[in-house]
């Protein structure tokens, strides 16, 4: 019989506007009454109005997740890659008001919804690219030479924990990331690369202000990766099945990129 | 208590000049350092700015040292209903003592409800609640950062029929209960006007010229949506006519002010931004010798 009450407090007009902002359907859909009833016609319908916000909020969600993702975007086209964005940001909306935060969770989020399609990979894909975003933002923190490693005895070495760059990230793929990656940046022609090329695993890291991508052999992207998550040399060694015959040539690489910042060596008592 | 005084912090390189400067955008990071241009500051986006490292931080460290700095915020959603998101203010606050800048600015806006961030400037409806709600939340990241903020008013596509004040009036009393100073942009008083049909000219004139320590100067677009000509702020473009005539007004009002050339979409070549700034440089020259 009446129509619903206008939003008089802040909080129910937020609350409104907000749902108005990410509720579905097509523009000029947008039909709260209440929030209609409180905005100023002036020559143009509220919903009008309203849409405006609800293009332009979407269009910066996508537009960063595009910036995010540019290898993606470019493999998958602009159309899909839109519908993509529009599903991802319906489970994952925004939840800092910092827009680079969005694409924390593209990866993980396109291992289920391309999960047993041909485009599974692509979720891999994803994975690197996040890398190269984070290791852009990532604490800058001096690099230690590895004479370093002279100082340490060896009955300790096994437990020393080799802490390395907060810009480092690993990833790991049964898929031809690293090719992919490659084949589409900016200056390349985006040549197609067979998904059964085989795997790749790949260490990112910084250099100056880009992201730089190694391929490395899978025992030491492993050793690295489990380095990089605080195990000791000996379960680091361990876990990644690395062979002892390339500890020294995989440390001597991690030294030479300056990808070392130091040498912890173990608590007494912690390890037999 | 004069501009300079209330100037909460000087920077490495000394207080914000009275002349234009420009907004620090990523593509211009080495051809600022290279050609280091005659403008007189610039302001960059605190949240491009603080993330725990990178080639984004070392930029500005470089640029801070040929120029006086202004930390632009444009994520914490003062107005929002929803808490401060506290990690992000500290993020602000770590960029601020990282980077010492001389002004420090926020936006008149909400951004987040229900757990969920627009990532955009959303308007507020000029209430008495919101008006005490806004500032209590000034009032609260001034305490955290140890310092005055410039708040700054915002383009808006909506005007809410609640609204008890006019955007003047709500701005001057929220720098009477908050403690806050006015970051003015001429460009969104002009947007405002057109989008929802109120006198520029009063704008202005119901501002507080004490607190304003700060302009911003931007382009838009004009854009037909049904019968109606909106204006849309993308700062796309160069300053059209009437925001400089606007912009005049602003400095008979206030003074001359710092002012700010605004550039986000479609950024140009650097000395663009370069020669935009002399041209308000100009017009800040001539408010100079009125005032005279």
């Amino acid at each position: 019989m009446n129509s619903p009450p206008e939003p008089t407090n802040l909080a129910a007009l937020q609350a409104r506007f907000a749902a108005a902002l990410r509720g579905p359907g097509r523009e000029g859909e947008t039909a709260d009454p209440a929030l209609i009833a409180g905005i100023v016609d002036d020559g143009l319908a509220p919903v009008a109005r309203l849409n405006l916000y609800r293009n332009n909020t979407r269009a910066m969600f996508v537009g960063a997740l595009e910036r995010g993702f540019p290898v993606i975007a470019r493999r998958v086209g602009d159309g899909y890659f839109h519908r993509l964005a529009a599903e991802y940001r319906d489970a994952h909306p925004s939840r800092s008001g910092d827009l680079h935060c969005i694409g924390g969770n593209f990866p993980a989020w396109l291992a289920v919804r391309l999960a047993g399609t041909e485009y599974g990979w692509l979720a891999d894909l994803a994975r690197l690219e996040w890398a190269c975003e984070e290791v852009l933002v990532a604490a800058d923190v001096p690099a230690i030479s590895i004479e370093a490693l002279g100082g340490v005895a060896p009955e300790v070495l096994p437990g020393v924990r080799i802490r390395l760059q907060p810009a480092l990230r690993c990833v790991s793929s049964a898929y031809p990331v690293w090719s992919v990656w490659r084949a589409n940046q900016p200056d390349q022609p985006g040549d197609a690369i067979a998904a059964d090329r085989g795997a790749e695993h790949v260490v990112v890291t910084r250099a100056d202000d880009r992201p730089v991508l190694h391929l490395r052999p899978e025992a030491e992207l492993h050793f690295v990766a489990a380095l990089s998550a605080g195990a000791d040399l000996q379960d680091a060694l361990e876990n990644s099945s690395l062979p002892v015959e390339s500890l020294s040539q995989a440390l001597a690489w991690l030294f030479q990129n300056g990808l070392v910042v130091a040498l912890e060596a173990p608590v007494p008592g912690e390890k037999e | 208590m004069n501009r300079d005084v209330r100037a909460a912090g000087r920077g490495p390189t000394g207080p914000i000049p009275v002349s234009a400067g420009i907004g620090l955008r990523s593509v211009h990071h080495e051809s600022l350092v290279r050609e280091r241009p005659a403008v007189g500051w610039i302001e960059a986006h605190t949240e491009n700015y603080f993330h725990d490292g990178g080639p984004q931080l070392i930029a500005l460290e470089r640029a801070r040292t040929l120029y006086p700095l202004s930390l632009h915020g444009v994520g914490l959603g003062l107005g929002s209903v929803a808490p401060i998101d506290r990690e992000h203010l500290g993020r602000v606050k770590r960029a601020i003592d990282r980077f010492e800048p001389a002004l420090v600015s926020e936006h008149a806006c909400w951004g987040k409800s229900g757990g969920e961030h627009f990532n955009d400037l959303l308007p507020l409806p000029q209430t008495e609640e919101a008006l005490r709600h806004l500032a209590s939340r000034v009032r609260e990241v001034q305490d955290v950062l140890g310092r005055q903020i410039l708040v700054e008013n915002l383009s808006s596509y909506l005007a809410f029929t609640s609204s008890q004040l006019t955007e003047w009036e709500f701005l001057s009393a929220l720098v009477e209960e908050s403690g806050c100073g006015l970051l003015v942009d001429v460009n969104n008083i002009f947007v405002n006007s057109v989008n929802l049909s109120i006198d520029p000219q009063r704008y202005i004139a119901g501002l507080p010229p004490a607190a304003v320590q700060e302009i911003h100067l931007a382009g838009h677009l004009r854009k037909q949506v049904g019968q109606r000509v909106l204006l849309i702020d993308d700062h796309g473009s160069a300053v059209c006519p009437d925001v400089w005539r606007l912009f005049e007004a602003a400095l008979r009002r206030f003074g001359p002010v710092p002012t700010l050339i605004e550039w986000d979409t479609d950024v140009p070549a650097l000395d663009v931004l370069v020669a935009e700034a002399a041209l308000a440089d100009q017009y800040l020259e001539r408010a100079r010798e009125l005032a005279a």
